[in-house]
């Protein structure tokens, strides 16, 4: 019982994440590599912003507000200009370099040690049975929930979630009947950033805010939407929770030690059978 | 006939002769060991100055330079003003390595300090050799950083904890706490984490203890229930901690889930800020240290807290020296090295190790007398004897003696 609910809650972080994976890979063929660190400045930037006297939710908001024009920037500044040619990988160099240089930065600036982020649903945790869990950490699987609909709601029923979607589609196809491609790929990193912040803010209190908390969950996100087919919104959201389960399941019934090691070679095993991700489809291209 | 005499040696040859002798002294003089030069009245520094790490080098520069300040300002030492000189090595043993040679061959210093990793402490012990340069940590607490494999540790020093003295103290408080007799072992998934295994089962041994469960997690894990469940199911009702604020600050949480409240025995890798991050969680969590800054003090220690915010503004209060022990440790340590100086009577390194076998001192920490023996295992002037039990009680971790905790819980 303790597993599967402390699996849901960090397996929907992971899927937050690897859903912003999903939204940038969707439009732009790229994804920004420094996503863990778009997630780590959801909690950091809320903390700052808490401690200048702003109300949390305020603060909150503009952390995710924030991020998502980090977002925005790195796209326009660390991928677009390298992601021109038709195979380009310069991207991956220059998202995964000002990655290192926002984690510097932010160390210098706001210390490598982590702060907490205090709010009322981390005061008692309900206990069911020898087993426990916050408040906060139920937020995240509804706050996933709740996201992937909005998500699926934006792409099907608006008119900037159908040039994102066209664009996904048909890049050269969107431009040819008036979509700007460009500015629609500006605005898929910046929703990425935000649901990446998001995330950050919504875990924060139960985890700290650190410099460093986006390393190992920007990585394992990343795998996430791998595995599932990062051209898969459902796919990603699916394997991130069963993913999150899987991990506490191994650390109570194999080895904590070891918990990454068998995770990977589960993953690894799996896209050897599934090539294309759990949930993807081979691409086919007339020729 | 001819003379069997060597014939005398012309002039000019002579004089090549002795220049080429006098070239080939200077050239001895150069190989001969560093040690025998005169050195710099100034104490060279490798700390983690940038990077994740960065509190630890600023919470030992706070003391290092109130005590060189309060030296200087008494006359500095023979005559000459005590220097630091710090370098950045952001924890990274090749760094520190770099940083050593600096100090040893360039800045011509009569000490090194170290600064928090025992791995970088490590990774010194054959360029000190090389180079005889004297080194004092105050914090690193590795065993090996003192006893070393070979049992000829000459140069490195220490003014710290000991890993293989403080595991018996924490097997003595987690005994003298539990009430069933099951104590358990966890520890982060790192050198020292792991390194602790043997020292803390060898204590168990030796208090006719076994330990009923033993578990670790990875460095950043945010969820130790796994092995908080394990512990449980095993009866543990002691556990003694090798970890860090982070990490130990998921493991309350993670008991708190739970509804698992074992007593928390704690290596000092816990410090002032796992208060902060853990609120009400820390409470009751023990921890051995050398010092503390909060909490009733000595008039003297009050002073240098008052001097060490007085230079340093960012320093509000003792809540601001993180790592409480480390401080205290190195403003000790600088007194030791000064004074050592002065009983050398000159600056020469190899006159400044032999006179730190003599040297006593009282500080702030504890009676240094004297601060070290000329035997490998007493390089650490700490004595487990000086060794104590600090507890969080009210959002600040003061010697146990001032809080409910003092006594065993049976």
């Amino acid at each position: 019982m303790q597993y599967v609910l402390t699996g849901l809650s960090v397996g929907s972080v992971y899927a937050m994440i690897a859903l912003g994976f999903y939204v940038m890979w969707s439009a732009a063929r790229a994804v920004n590599f420094t996503y863990g660190d778009v997630f780590m400045l959801g909690g950091v930037l809320t903390v700052v912003l808490v401690e200048m006297g702003l109300p949390l939710l305020l603060a909150g908001g503009g952390a995710l507000a924030i991020a998502a024009l980090a977002g925005a920037v790195i796209e326009r500044v660390f991928v677009r200009p390298f992601n021109r040619e038709a195979n380009a990988i310069g991207w991956m160099l220059t998202t995964i370099a000002v990655g290192i240089m926002l984690e510097s930065f932010t160390t210098i600036t706001y210390g490598p040690l982590g702060r907490p982020l205090q709010t009322p649903f981390v005061e008692q945790p309900i206990r069911i049975g020898g087993s426990g869990i916050y408040p906060q950490e139920l937020i995240l699987p509804v706050a996933l929930v709740i996201v992937t609909f909005a998500l699926e709601g934006f792409y099907r029923r608006t008119v900037l979630g159908r040039a994102m979607r066209a664009v996904a589609f048909n890049r050269v196809a969107a431009g040819l009947v008036g979509i700007d491609a460009d500015r629609i790929t500006l605005l898929a990193f910046a929703l990425a950033g935000a649901i990446g912040a998001l995330a950050g803010f919504l875990i924060a209190p139960v985890i700290q805010a650190s410099s460093s908390m986006g390393v190992v969950v920007g990585l394992k996100g990343f795998m996430v939407a791998i595995i599932a087919g990062i051209a898969n919104a459902k796919g990603v959201v699916i394997v991130g929770v069963v993913y999150g389960v899987m991990e506490k399941m191994i650390e109570g019934y194999l080895s904590t030690a070891a918990r990454d090691a068998i995770g990977f070679t589960i993953m690894i095993l799996a896209l050897l059978i599934f090539p294309q991700g759990l949930f993807g489809r081979r691409e086919v291209q007339k020729v | 006939m001819k003379s069997l005499q060597n014939p005398p040696f012309p002039r000019r040859r002579a004089g090549l002769l002795g220049a080429g002798l006098l070239a080939g002294l200077a050239l001895i003089g150069l190989g001969a060991p560093a040690q025998a030069q005169r050195a710099e009245p100034c104490i060279g520094a490798s700390w983690e100055l940038t990077g994740p790490l960065a509190h630890t080098g600023l919470q030992i520069r706070y003391s290092v330079e109130t005590a060189i300040d309060e030296i200087n300002a008494a006359g500095g030492v023979l005559g000459q003003r005590l220097r630091l000189v710090a370098y950045d090595d952001q924890g990274e043993p090749a760094r520190a390595v770099d940083n050593a040679r600096r100090i040893g061959e360039r800045d011509n210093c009569i000490v090194m300090m170290g600064g928090f990793r025992t791995p970088n402490a490590i990774a010194l012990r054959e360029p000190l050799d090389e180079m005889g340069l004297p080194w004092m940590g105050v914090i690193s607490a590795g065993t090996q950083v003192i006893e070393h494999p070979n049992g000829r540790n000459k140069w490195m020093f220490r003014v710290s904890m000991k890993d293989r003295w403080v595991a018996p103290f924490l097997v003595e408080a987690a005994r003298a706490r539990s009430r069933n007799g099951r104590i358990g072992l966890v520890f982060e998934g790192t050198g020292w984490g792991q390194g602790a295994v043997p020292d803390v089962t060898n204590a168990m041994r030796a208090a006719g203890l076994t330990l009923a469960g033993q578990e670790t997690y990875n460095i950043a894990d945010q969820d130790m229930s796994a092995q908080l469940i394990r512990l449980r199911e095993a009866n543990v009702d002691t556990i003694i901690l090798y970890g860090v604020d982070r990490e130990a600050t998921n493991l309350v949480r993670s008991m708190d889930r739970l509804g698992y409240k074992p007593q928390i025995v704690s290596a000092w890798g816990v410090g002032v800020q796992f208060a902060q991050t853990a609120g009400p969680l820390a409470e009751g969590v023990i921890v051995a240290g050398t010092f503390t800054w909060m909490g009733q003090l000595s008039e003297r220690a009050q002073g240098v807290l008052q001097r060490i915010q007085a230079k340093f503004p960012q320093v509000r209060g003792a809540q601001d020296l993180l790592l409480p022990s480390g401080t205290a440790n190195a403003y000790d340590a600088t007194y030791i090295i000064a004074e050592t100086m002065k009983l050398a009577g000159r600056i020469d390194r190899e006159a400044f190790r032999q006179a730190l076998y003599r040297v006593n001192f009282q500080g702030i920490v504890t009676n240094y007398a004297p601060a070290f023996e000329a035997k490998q295992e007493r390089h650490d002037a700490i004595k487990p004897e000086a060794y104590r039990l600090l507890a969080f009680h009210n959002g600040q971790l003061v010697a146990i003696d001032q809080t409910p905790y003092a006594q065993p819980r049976r």
